[in-house]
């Protein structure tokens, strides 16, 4: 009980992923300048390492300004229930080993509906802010979320339907010989873009224009609430990227030597490394692209991503016979 | 000419009247301070749904009273006031104010000057037309065109500092001459750079051409045909991408443009992807024109000694700056200082072709589209008094415009 405890706070859980989270910015941040031709983050800690703990640190110093017109309960609480999301879905994809701190066995619906609730309340949030810009940034927000939503779910099912488990933790031992990459790549790849769209990355990041609508709709935040905000998408990057190692991966498996060194460690690393592997692949994909419109946005999604999803759905089923 | 005029005030009315029909809830206001503009302008949207029908500007906000300050300045500070016109094309503000002041001066203008007129016009051409694809980069939600763009630019600008002392207002043009001369051992490193230049604008003319999520948002985006931009009298790269060859370089050749080859761009059919081709064809262009004006350059001084009185008279000049046609109007009554001078910038002219363009587009595609012209609304503001009822126009001196702000602000004061 202590140590399942502990396991939810430190290690696989709470502080584990908010330290991957302020890597995850810095190691975007420096990815991305340098793809650019700058340096990046480059004076607090080695390579500038601290500076989104720095900057989170700053933003917490600085005064709140709450619009008059805006409503003041959601905009005063949602910040801290959009950043539970990430942090309770993180709990169910192994990390230390083959076994996740949380578990049962329907957990990749109750993932499936947290990664809807984040978006209903950003939506609610930035509605509630009652400016003009974050109006029309929940707008194209909820627009851009029923474009990816349905090739994002099939995506995540189709592993499961290869498994025969809606388990996270059943889905990461099947996984043992053969990652399911391999069988189904399309899955894979559609997983990645509609996971681009889902934490408005580049060329979705419609709902947060800045040419177009100032900060989207962030744009009424300020101080805590901010920080807490913006620490929030680092953190829906950190699992969204996590749950496809998981998914499609093999989470944290891989080959495991005899030694003294506790299994652990090598449980742990290859985890690491798949998921930051991952991740700078999501950050090349985010230099290298413009913005599209969201008319764009929901023809790719609707035209040739959700029906790619599907055929490769079908493909699965058909393998597994 | 006339016709053409009455037919457009006849517009103008008709418009008016029939914007009286449009409802309150369509009308979307863009600006005076938005995110897409870097400079305070409003513009009157008509949305259809996203669909902008129809667009009213506003123009006037940085209104800086540049004319009326060149009648309280000598003739050489004047140079200095002008350059300040515009932060990007300089140059080409402190050269067309110069020519005509030359105009009346009637000296000869050494060969030498000449050149390097057309070498420094020439650099601030690939430094104006750089930073706008890296803004059109930017608008497009492409950030990382944006800062490679500007990192090359920033060799245009290494260049210039090297000839003038000075990266963006170069100072340089001044009464019959230059004030500094191209030191020749410094001549094969700018040539060596230049041609790096032209590699990497062979490169971003490629990312133009295939990037597919940049083509999505600038193909057929701002669609406007050429007859309707010779109508709306659009100057600069707009009309030669529609495939007009229109450019007072070639046209009425000033500074060493009689003596320096040259091939003038045009593209078939505007839209923001043949503007983009456009601009970066033209920045090779200029480059060749730099590379054989360095080689061919002559020997001998870079300016005369004139008298600081220009005699009576009135002259006009126009220069091709990177907008477009730049002209001034400068009129003297034999003193130290103008009696008159007259600006008309290349995006006065070229602002009604964007409104045009605009139509038919969404809200989306605003901050495209406008750039697109390559607007630059801080130069562009010039004063004149019309009832637009009885379109009737009228002119007031000093006196009478102060006695209006007095009577404006203190209504309780007697007049």
């Amino acid at each position: 009980m202590i140590l399942t405890i502990l396991q939810a706070l430190i290690l696989p859980g709470i502080a584990f992923t908010i330290t991957l989270g302020f890597i995850f910015e810095w190691l975007e941040r420096k990815t991305m300048a340098r793809m650019m031709g700058r340096v990046g983050p480059m004076v607090a800690g080695p390579a500038g390492v601290l500076q989104p703990l720095a900057d989170f640190v700053k933003l917490l110093y600085k005064e709140e300004v709450m619009p008059s017109f805006a409503d003041k309960t959601v905009f005063r609480y949602a910040p801290g229930l959009f950043f539970l999301a990430p942090l309770v879905s993180m709990l169910f994809v192994p990390v230390i080993g083959p076994s996740a701190v949380a578990s049962f066995s329907l957990d990749l619906l109750l993932i499936v509906f947290i990664l809807a609730y984040a978006t209903f309340v950003v939506a609610v949030l930035s509605y509630a802010s009652a400016s003009s810009f974050t109006t029309v940034a929940s707008g194209r927000l909820v627009l851009q979320y029923v474009s990816y939503e349905i090739p994002l779910v099939i995506s995540i099912v189709t592993p499961a339907l290869l498994v025969g488990s809606l388990s996270i933790q059943e889905i990461v031992q099947a996984q043992s010989s053969r990652w399911n990459l391999l069988l189904m790549p399309f899955s894979f790849a559609v997983y990645i873009v509609a996971l681009l769209a889902e934490l408005e990355k580049p060329p979705f990041d419609i709902p947060s224009a800045k040419t177009e609508i100032v900060a989207g709709w962030l744009t009424e935040f300020s101080g805590r609430a901010l920080a807490f905000l913006k620490l929030s998408k680092e953190l829906g990057l950190v699992f969204g990227a996590s749950l496809a190692v998981a998914l499609f991966l093999g989470g944290p498996l891989g080959p495991v030597p005899q030694s003294i060194v506790p299994v652990e460690i090598f449980y742990t690393t290859y985890f690491l490394v798949k998921l930051f592997a991952l991740g700078l692949l999501i950050f090349v994909v985010r230099t290298a692209l413009a913005r599209l419109k969201i008319i764009d946005a929901a023809v790719l999604f609707w035209k040739i991503l959700l029906p790619l999803s599907l055929a490769q759905a079908f493909f699965v089923l058909v393998v597994k016979g | 000419m006339h016709d053409t005029f009455d037919k457009t005030v006849q517009d103008r009315k008709e418009t008016s009247a029939g914007l009286m029909q449009y409802s309150a809830e369509n009308l979307v206001p863009f600006g005076p301070i938005h995110p897409a503009l870097k400079e305070p302008e409003y513009f009157k949207l008509i949305l259809e749904g996203e669909r902008i029908v129809d667009v009213i500007p506003r123009i006037g906000y940085v209104h800086r009273g540049l004319e009326k300050a060149a009648e309280q300045r000598p003739w050489i500070q004047n140079i200095y006031m002008f350059e300040r016109t515009c932060g990007i094309c300089s140059f080409a503000h402190s050269t067309a104010y110069v020519q005509a002041v030359e105009g009346l001066l009637l000296y000869k203008l050494p060969e030498r000057a000449k050149f390097i007129r057309l070498v420094v016009a020439e650099l601030e051409r690939i430094h104006s037309h750089l930073l706008w694809i890296g803004l059109m980069g930017h608008w497009a939600g492409f950030e990382t065109l944006f800062m490679w763009v500007w990192k090359d630019r920033e060799i245009v600008l290494d260049i210039v500092e090297a000839i003038a002392g000075n990266r963006i207002h170069k100072s340089l043009a001044t009464i019959e001459g230059v004030k500094r001369d191209i030191p020749e051992p410094l001549i094969p490193g700018f040539i060596e750079r230049l041609k790096y230049i032209t590699t990497r604008v062979h490169y971003y003319r490629n990312v133009v051409d295939t990037e597919s999520t940049l083509l999505i948002r600038t193909e057929g985006i701002g669609k406007i045909s050429a007859d309707r931009l010779e109508q709306l009298c659009a100057v600069g790269p707009l009309v030669r991408a529609a495939g007009i060859p229109r450019d007072v370089r070639r046209d009425d050749p000033y500074a060493a443009y009689n003596d320096v080859p040259m091939d003038l761009v045009t593209k078939s059919g505007v839209d923001i992807h043949t503007l983009m081709q456009q601009r970066l064809d033209e920045v090779v262009v200029s480059v060749n024109m730099i590379i054989y004006a360095l080689e061919h350059m002559p020997p001998g001084p870079v300016k005369l000694r004139v008298p600081p009185v220009v005699p009576k008279g009135e002259n006009a000049s126009h220069v091709e700056a990177p907008r477009g046609e730049l002209f001034y109007f400068v009129k003297s009554n034999g003193g130290r200082m103008p009696e008159r001078v007259k600006v008309r910038t290349p995006t006065l002219a070229n602002l009604p072709s964007a409104l045009e363009m605009l139509k038919g587009h969404t809200l989306a595609d605003v901050p495209v589209v406008l750039t697109g012209i390559d607007p630059c609304f801080g130069c562009m503001d010039r004063l004149s008094f019309l009832d637009r009822d009885s379109q009737k126009l009228w002119r007031w001196s000093g006196e009478e415009l102060r006695q209006y702000g007095i009577h404006h602000y203190f209504p309780e004061r007697k007049k």
